[in-house]
């Protein structure tokens, strides 16, 4: 006979709304940890971000067997500890707490979302562990890192700017921003309305819920505005839904996006229609250098995408690092990246030839896949090149380079 | 303000696309006896299933939505028997919470066979009619009228049917029911069959009108939650008034609220339902 299994019903629904809530609880990741000098990855293998994660990832796995088959650094091997955010905040913070604490790595490597980026640097700067970012957000470098942020992603202002004025160049007249709840959502509100404002352009914003699996409502919104230049502020996964809604709510202005969030699987998910004469833009990588190269062979693609190639530069910088600091702790580390990333060295692509030229004395200057990679006093890069493409029978098409 | 008609004709459609995975949940409740969080990741497999037949096997939506309907369903029934069933004798509570370790492992389970990217289906994508200022999708349409002629057939099924007696006699008392000769064991595999089924068809209904990623089934689980309480756990005309009440609660609530809090509608709902009406809205008062 089975037993009767009863829940009284609040109970059940306390029952129920736990689990619900449990259901948005991050998953924690398992790894075993050994060995000399560790580094971490912490890039987004799964959620939104789940796309560039694994390359990412790969990337510096492909500098660390590099560096190893050439002896290693300060007389050691290297270890790569992979963990993943699932592109969520208190899953990065787990797994960061685990990178920190247990594995007890040197630097974390390749944070990708904003949100994920701002949860985890306290815990690793109260580590005394360096991170470095592929994360936009303006607040990340603005945190009271005491320089364990590195970030080789150009900030949102500048990347917004960027755009905004690109916007207004192709004469738009009423902008609108549109986009998820994020930590450079208010922040690129404001400075879409100011080059907007300078350009003679009205400006109209909503901020929306992002992981939902409509936003008519919010489209219909938006376009009370009557809109004919629209940035989108969100992710890949939104973005789709969102891009569909307007094409069905039948917007007919323009549309721009940063290239994260109209990336290839993008294009791949919606017809052609739905896309066509969209913009996107993104800080590009330095396609002529020879660290880009490096990276197209370490992960066998002909086109490496922006992130990667900046976690093969973050794995290079950590490790040339340590070698100018003679030391493998991220407190001494802080001051060895800018000895090697900037200034009158030698210039260099890749760590196995810094760490020979260290060896012997000299001094060098990375640069990398990502470009120049020279640092401000707060971590974020000095420079870098913005591409903006197209899409044109669902393909993206250069358009310009500023 | 202008906007509250087509809202109101957004969240009728958005809780169309509730309706089914709410009754799903609803069901299995109403037979078993806990909440089974697994229909996140059953929705997503539906999702999947009908993409497989749509886009690689080039199979009409129809078909896409059957082979949803079924693979959902025996997939709901096995990861029962193999996960949950042991589960049942330490109580509701357990059950519940190995439900959420089923559906991790099953949206894993799906992202390693499939990756990470947004997958579409093989449908033509028009802009919406509009009619009076109102603009409403042909796909949403279609959706809607599916969803309808779903419910119409499983009501009819369950109030007419033997299986439906005998479902609502295992529900009721699974002892009495055995002794009367209901096979209770294959009424509940069917019962979670159905529901289950009814998912799948809701996480693919779902992505024809977006796209599908591993996520799929997660992001609408707390409106699922949310619709089967307000409407009452367990009662299957309950899930559909409470997939209504959240869809056109959520989509109206732009309003007044920031799209930011959407979601919110749906706890204040529960909240609301908790304190007033324990029972839900068309649920029964339970000893």
């Amino acid at each position: 006979m089975t037993r009767r299994l009863t829940m009284k019903r609040r109970q059940l629904l306390a029952t129920g709304a736990i689990g619900a809530g449990a259901l948005t609880m991050p998953r924690l990741a398992l790894a075993q940890s050994d060995g000399p000098i560790m580094l971490g990855t912490l890039t987004p293998l799964t959620g939104v971000g789940g796309t560039y994660g694994p390359s990412m990832r790969d990337a510096v796995a492909g500098v660390i067997d590099s560096v190893n088959s050439a002896g290693g650094v300060l007389g050691r091997q290297i270890e790569l500890v992979s963990e993943d955010t699932q592109t969520n905040p208190e899953a990065a913070v787990r797994a960061a707490r685990k990178l920190v604490d247990v594995d007890g790595v040197s630097a974390v490597i390749g944070t990708w979302a904003s949100s994920v980026t701002t949860a985890v640097a306290p815990v690793c700067w109260e580590g005394g562990v360096m991170v470095y970012t592929v994360s936009g957000s303006d607040s990340i470098t603005q945190l009271p890192h005491e320089g364990y942020i590195i970030r080789t992603q150009p900030n949102s202002q500048l990347q917004i700017e960027v755009a905004a004025q690109f916007m207004v160049d192709q004469g738009a007249t009423r902008v609108a921003w549109i986009g998820p709840q994020t930590p450079f959502a208010e922040s690129s509100i404001a400075i879409l309305g100011d080059v907007a404002g300078e350009g003679g352009a009205s400006m109209d914003s909503l901020i929306y819920e992002a992981d939902r699996t409509s936003y008519r409502s919010e489209v219909d919104q938006i376009m009370t505005g009557d809109p004919d230049f629209l940035m989108l502020g969100g992710y890949a996964a939104d973005s789709t839904v969102l891009l569909r809604d307007l094409f069905q709510a039948g917007y007919e202005g323009k549309i721009i996006g940063p290239a994260y969030a109209v990336n290839a699987s993008v294009l791949d998910a919606l017809p052609n229609d739905v896309v066509e004469g969209l913009f996107t833009w993104e800080g590009t990588p330095d396609v002529t250098s020879g660290a880009y190269a490096r990276v197209q062979e370490i992960l066998g693609v002909d086109v490496v995408d922006p992130y990667s190639a900046q976690t093969y530069d973050h794995a290079n910088l950590a490790i040339l690092a340590m070698a100018a600091a003679g030391s493998s702790t991220g407190a001494d580390m802080r001051g060895g990246v800018r000895t090697i990333s900037q200034g009158d060295g030698e210039i260099i692509d890749n760590a196995v030839d810094g760490l020979a030229i260290l060896a012997d004395g000299g001094s060098v200057n990375y640069n990398g896949a990502s470009g120049p990679c020279d640092f401000t006093r707060i971590g974020d890069i000095t420079g870098t090149q913005f591409l903006f493409r197209q899409i044109q029978d669902g393909q993206p098409v250069d358009f310009e380079t500023v | 303000m202008e906007l509250i008609p087509q809202l109101l004709v957004n969240g009728v459609l958005y809780g169309s696309l509730l309706a089914l995975p709410a009754i799903g949940f609803t069901t299995i409740f109403a037979v078993l006896r806990f909440p089974n969080f697994s229909v996140a990741s059953i929705a997503t497999l539906g999702a999947f299933a009908g993409w497989v037949a749509n886009v690689p096997l080039g199979l009409p939506i129809l078909v896409a939505v059957v082979a949803a309907f079924v693979i959902s369903g025996i997939v709901g029934v096995l990861a029962d028997d193999i996960v949950l069933r042991p589960m049942r004798p330490y109580g509701a509570l357990t059950t519940a919470i190995a439900s959420i370790a089923l559906t991790v492992v099953l949206e894993n389970m799906i992202r390693f066979g499939f990756g990470n990217d947004l997958r579409g289906y093989d449908l033509p994508l028009v802009r919406d009619w509009r009619f009076l200022g109102i603009r409403v999708g042909p796909q949403q349409l279609e959706n809607l009228v599916l969803a309808t002629i779903i419910m119409v057939l499983l009501f009819v099924f369950l109030r007419y049917g033997r299986f439906g007696k005998a479902m609502r006699a295992v529900a009721d008392n699974p002892q009495l029911a055995a002794l009367k000769g209901i096979p209770s064991g294959t009424v509940t595999r069917l019962a979670i069959f159905i529901a289950m089924g009814l998912v799948g068809v809701g996480g693919i209904l779902q992505g024809l009108g977006t796209a599908i990623d591993p996520l799929t089934g997660f992001r609408f689980i707390l409106s699922i939650f949310a619709a089967a309480v307000v409407g009452g756990l367990g009662s299957i005309p309950g899930a559909v008034l409470g997939a209504f009440v959240i869809g056109i609660g959520q989509e109206l609530s732009l309003v007044i609220l920031d799209p930011t809090y959407k979601s919110a509608v749906g706890f204040l709902a529960i909240l609301v339902v908790l304190i007033f009406r324990p029972e839900g809205l068309l649920g029964e008062k339970r000893q």
